[in-house]
């Protein structure tokens, strides 16, 4: 009889345990133990996507996601930690170790901004983490209803001027690429929207604007890419200096006579102070993902043209988009 | 055509080695908590999402549905031998289960019990089928302003249906919000009561307060005496039932699945209920109402299908509108999100595939549990001869590998001891826990949707009930709330339910 | 914050009085609720950019204190009978284990700090036999601790005195 008590409880011990087994753990070896092995096999990776599923910055992770894992022969989790604006999710990305298990999608103006402003209180700097690759520019586009009466960006923009707040308008998060974009815009023609902040990022202020529940979607082009060709959006301007390949049609806000450009930038980053030999290993990993040519085919039917700049190059556009965002900061902050 | 060949395409994506694995560990471990006392199904499915963290959301979220229901079935074994139930909502199913025990018909009430479990929670899975896609339609109409006001609808039914007053409930719900407010604002990104503790940024453990709360606290209220019976092991040669005992069982099978498919789409409803009154209609409707309480199988198929059958039903209001029905699927909502996924009307959109090949799991999963159950009597009626100390030496050990392994850090096992104090308090003055854990999840949607609507009205709150959905749901809250004729037929057996 | 509410004794049974663990616990709530309103504020109820993140809080904690403040007026009109009184050995034993173990766990490693965690909840406090304890606890210490640091790659801790380090616990 005893056996066989002891045999349930080790039935129910053994499967306890042979469950953790199902998933390889991150994060568990201390730094010392990343060293040449790395990767160790049967150990994943996890890449930190600090947006909602089904967003730009998720699609283009989980494009990337299986090179990578054939590159550096182990698993790579995308894992979403959505909210604040990216805030969150980058807050976990630099309190990770810096082993080279954890790494994480990085975009500006989000990632660059945040930590510039000192009431949210962000635990990192630009300093924090270190660059891997930048992948893509995606420019900022704006679009209405279908059945909007605004047919051109100057339509929209006099309606606002003159009406000022009575038209609500998305973003993906305060201070980020789309909040900066809106408030450029109000600050340039002196037209007023009222800002909704859908912080879990695009796919979710998308999916309010395909409800009508805001007026304008102010996103990025790979984020309108389908919805045009669907006619679900009315496309009304892309803010870069030439027309989009993937909506050759729409005109360019310098076009329609405003100067003005912005997107989001994105690429790959770990938390700073990886060991050389491992951020070498990464950055080569991320270079052969984002130039893989089904990779780049993929980005560009989803509108997106692929931009690769490796580690260092990434790392100087980053500063370089610092000094540009801290000048017009002050416009995406708190007046009070 | 288009929801046939959605679920076929699930099927083939549930059907790879490791998702069918994971089912299968799934309903073991299910029955596994189903049959140990002390540990009941919110805090053993919360205890069991550290595992699940780095497997693929498909994978982890198959095997928690699993771990789910098999807890349903699980309680079901010490009902009808031991006289004890395993959990809420098999407690009714003593007396005739225990009944059919003593005059040596264990393993047929034990076998009817796993098919009725089966049938009832397939039936309720095809109604989650029928279901999916409308609802999921609905979705675009549901926007912030209506999210908010569809959280206050889940919310409010809990409160009104948990425990015996309503100030302990609010009390409880509020208790909940503060937690999820801990760490970095969603919106704004400023922490909030951190107390000036990195740890904290990234919010309290999830799992640590489900763990603490639910598992520890009962843990550390257990007194003297509240051990279990001696165990009659079932004779194995009286595990098929009769054919005259099939026949019996059908009809009462037939209105558990009513009943408890019914009742799992109302939020704040738990099992209990479900199965209470499915033995209350055996009583007034079955053709041997007389023999109830003497051993009767219908006493077993009808509050066992019913049971089941909540348990699955209670999965459509969380796959279509994102409302976790009770605090079992409230936990197993925050091992949803914590996967990157929100349950609701977007899962079908965004991501359709993962959500069809779990519902396609959650057959296969129904089917492993009637396969393990039958067979695998025996063995778990050895479990329950574990003596209850070295029982509570192990689930300790398990809490404290579970709380630690979440962020690798002990803080999380003190996060887990001080929840478990606060869970001992809480019970104590008798406040129910349920409230809490459904807020602890639906805070931080709760908020955002609340911001985003006033960030759409501009600051003007009348939003909430200028637009006709969202002022039809808030209407329907408030009439939950303060509806005196709901808190009359308040069901008695709420109040005498752990779970709630 | 409201676990003064276990240790203070349960009610002394005159029946026309709040039951003073009943009082702790509505005190406790009361102060969360007011610390909860005032730090709110400061986090900022309104800003420029629409609603602050100090919103949701202040709403909330004006629920809790006003929810405390109407229970404490239920309790005077009715007081209610507080649940049984807790095993008090037991809830000391555990949780004074669980933070010792808690504690230590960093500085001696997983496998010291359970072993003798486990082997006092089975010896000390279970009285199983020393066969039986032994056993156990050698299995949920250091079987799972090499289960699953090496089986499964998921460390748990190790001991950060250089001594136990070398010596593997």
């Amino acid at each position: 009889m005893k056996t066989r008590l002891r045999l349930a409880a080790a039935l129910a011990a053994a499967s306890l345990i042979g469950l953790t087994g199902c998933g390889a753990n991150p994060g568990a070896t201390g730094a010392a133990g990343a060293a040449s092995d790395f990767p160790k096999k049967g150990k994943s990776i996890d890449l930190i996507v600090a947006f909602g599923s089904g967003g730009a910055v998720d699609t283009a992770a989980r494009l990337i996601q299986p090179v990578l894992e054939k590159e550096l022969g182990t698993n790579v989790e995308v894992i979403n930690k959505p909210g604040a604006g990216g805030q969150i999710g980058y807050t976990q990305l630099t309190s990770a170790k810096p082993d080279g298990y954890t790494i994480g999608a990085t975009g500006s103006p989000s990632v660059v901004v945040s930590p510039l402003d000192p009431s949210r209180g962000a635990k990192y700097t630009r300093e924090s983490f270190q660059p891997l690759g930048r992948q893509v520019i995606d420019p900022t586009v704006i679009a209405v209803q279908p059945d909007s009466p605004y047919k051109t960006i100057k339509d929209l923009l006099d309606a606002a001027k003159a009406n000022p707040k009575s038209m609500t308008a998305s973003t993906t998060g305060l201070q980020t690429g789309e909040h900066f974009a809106l408030a450029q815009l109000q600050e340039n023609t002196g037209a007023e929207f009222a800002p909704v902040h859908f912080s879990e990022g695009a796919s979710q202020a998308t999916t309010a604007f395909l409800g009508r529940h805001v007026d304008v979607l102010v996103a990025n082009v790979s984020d309108v890419n389908d919805l045009s060709k669907q006619g679900k959006a009315r496309v009304l301007g892309v803010m870069s200096a030439e027309r989009a390949p993937s909506l050759p049609d729409i005109p360019t806000f310098k076009e329609s006579g405003y100067d003005l450009t912005a997107g989001t930038a994105r690429g790959y980053s770990a938390p700073a102070g990886l060991p050389e030999d491992v951020a070498k290993k990464l950055e080569a990993a991320i270079e052969k993902a984002i130039e893989d040519p089904a990779v780049v085919q993929k980005m560009k039917d989803l509108g997106l043209q692929t931009s690769y700049l490796n580690g260092a190059d990434y790392k100087t556009f980053w500063a370089g988009q610092e000094e540009d965002f801290k000048e017009v900061l002050p416009l995406v902050q708190k007046k009070d | 055509m288009d929801t046939l060949n959605e679920l076929l395409n699930g099927f083939a994506a549930a059907m790879t080695w490791q998702n069918l694995l994971f089912a299968f560990l799934g309903c073991l471990l299910g029955t596994i908590i189903g049959v140990l006392p002390g540990i009941g199904p919110v805090a053993g499915v919360a205890l069991l999402i550290p595992l699940t963290l780095n497997m693929d959301a498909t994978g982890a979220i198959i095997m928690l549905c699993a771990i789910f229901y098999g807890t349903a079935y699980g309680g079901t074994i010490t009902s009808v031998l031991l006289n004890t139930p395993g959990e809420a909502a098999s407690a009714i199913t003593t007396i005739d289960g225990y009944a059919m025990t003593k005059i040596g018909k264990a393993g047929a009430a034990l076998t009817i019990a796993a098919v009725g479990s089966f049938v009832g929670g397939t039936i309720a899975t095809l109604g989650l089928v029928a279901a999916a896609k409308p609802l999921g339609e609905l979705g675009l109409l549901v926007g912030p302003p209506e999210f908010f006001a569809l959280m206050v609808v889940g919310i409010s039914l809990l409160v009104a249906l948990a425990g015996k007053s309503m100030v302990k409930a609010v009390i409880s719900g509020a208790l909940g919000l503060l937690i999820s407010m801990v760490g970095i604002d969603p919106v704004a990104g400023a922490p909030r009561f951190t107390f000036g503790m990195d740890r904290l940024l990234d919010g309290v453990s999830f799992v640590a307060v489900i763990v603490g709360v639910f598992g520890l606290s009962e843990l550390l209220s257990y007194r003297k005496g509240d051990q279990p019976a001696a165990v009659h092991a079932p004779n194995l040669r009286s595990l098929l039932p009769t054919g005259k005992e099939w026949l019996r069982s059908a009809p009462a099978m037939a209105r558990g699945t009513g009943i408890g498919f019914g009742l799992g789409l109302i939020p704040g409803m738990t099992g209990s209920v479900s199965s209470l009154l499915s033995y209350g209609a055996e009583k007034k409707f079955s053709r041997n109402r007389h023999q109830l309480g003497k051993g009767a199988i219908e006493g077993v198929a009808g509050p066992e299908t019913a049971n089941n059958a909540h348990a699955n039903a209670a999965l459509i209001p969380l796959f279509t509108l994102g409302i976790p029905a009770s605090p079992t699927i409230a936990v197993l909502m925050g091992a949803f999100l914590q996967q990157g996924l929100t349950p609701g009307p977007t899962l079908f959109t965004e991501n359709s595939e993962i959500a069809w090949a779990i519902i396609a799991s959650l057959f296969i999963g129904n089917l492993i549990l009637l396969l393990l159950n039958v067979p695998l009597v025996g063995l778990w009626t050895s479990i329950l001869r574990v003596p209850s100390s070295i029982l509570t030496a192990l689930i300790l050990l398990f809490m404290v590998i579970g709380a630690y392994t979440i962020n690798f850090s002990v803080f999380d096992v003190f996060v887990m001891i001080g929840f478990g104090l606060l869970g001992l308090a809480l019970r104590h003055l008798d406040i129910p826990l349920a409230p809490m854990v459904l807020t602890l999840v639906l805070g931080p949607l709760m908020e955002r949707s609340l911001r985003e609507s006033l960030e759409i009205s501009q600051g003007d709150f009348s939003i909430f009930t200028s637009r006709p959905i969202s002022a039809v749901l808030i209407g329907l809250g408030l009439l939950i709330v303060f509806s005196p004729l709901l808190k009359l037929r308040k069901p008695k057996a709420l109040n005498e339910d752990p779970e709630t | 914050m409201t676990t003064e509410s276990v240790t203070s004794p349960p009610g002394t049974g005159k029946t026309a009085r709040v039951a003073p663990t009943v009082l702790a616990g509505i005190g406790a709530f009361a102060a969360v609720g007011v610390y909860v309103l005032v730090s709110s504020i400061s986090l900022g109820l309104w800003t420029s950019l629409g609603p602050g993140p100090g919103l949701f809080p202040f709403a909330m904690g004006a629920v809790l204190a006003a929810m405390a403040l109407l229970w404490l007026l239920q309790e005077l009109r009715n007081p209610s009978e507080t649940a049984a009184g807790v095993d008090r050995g037991l809830v000391i034993a555990v949780v004074v284990s669980l933070v010792l173990l808690a504690a230590v766990m960093d500085l001696i490693g997983f496998q010291l700090s359970m072993f003798a965690f486990l082997l006092y909840h089975l010896k000390v406090r279970g009285r199983r036999t020393w066969v039986s304890s032994l056993i156990i606890a050698v299995a949920g210490s250091f079987g799972a601790f090499y289960a699953f640091n090496y089986g499964l790659n998921v460390a748990l801790p190790v001991s950060t005195i250089p001594f136990l380090n070398a010596i593997g616990l």
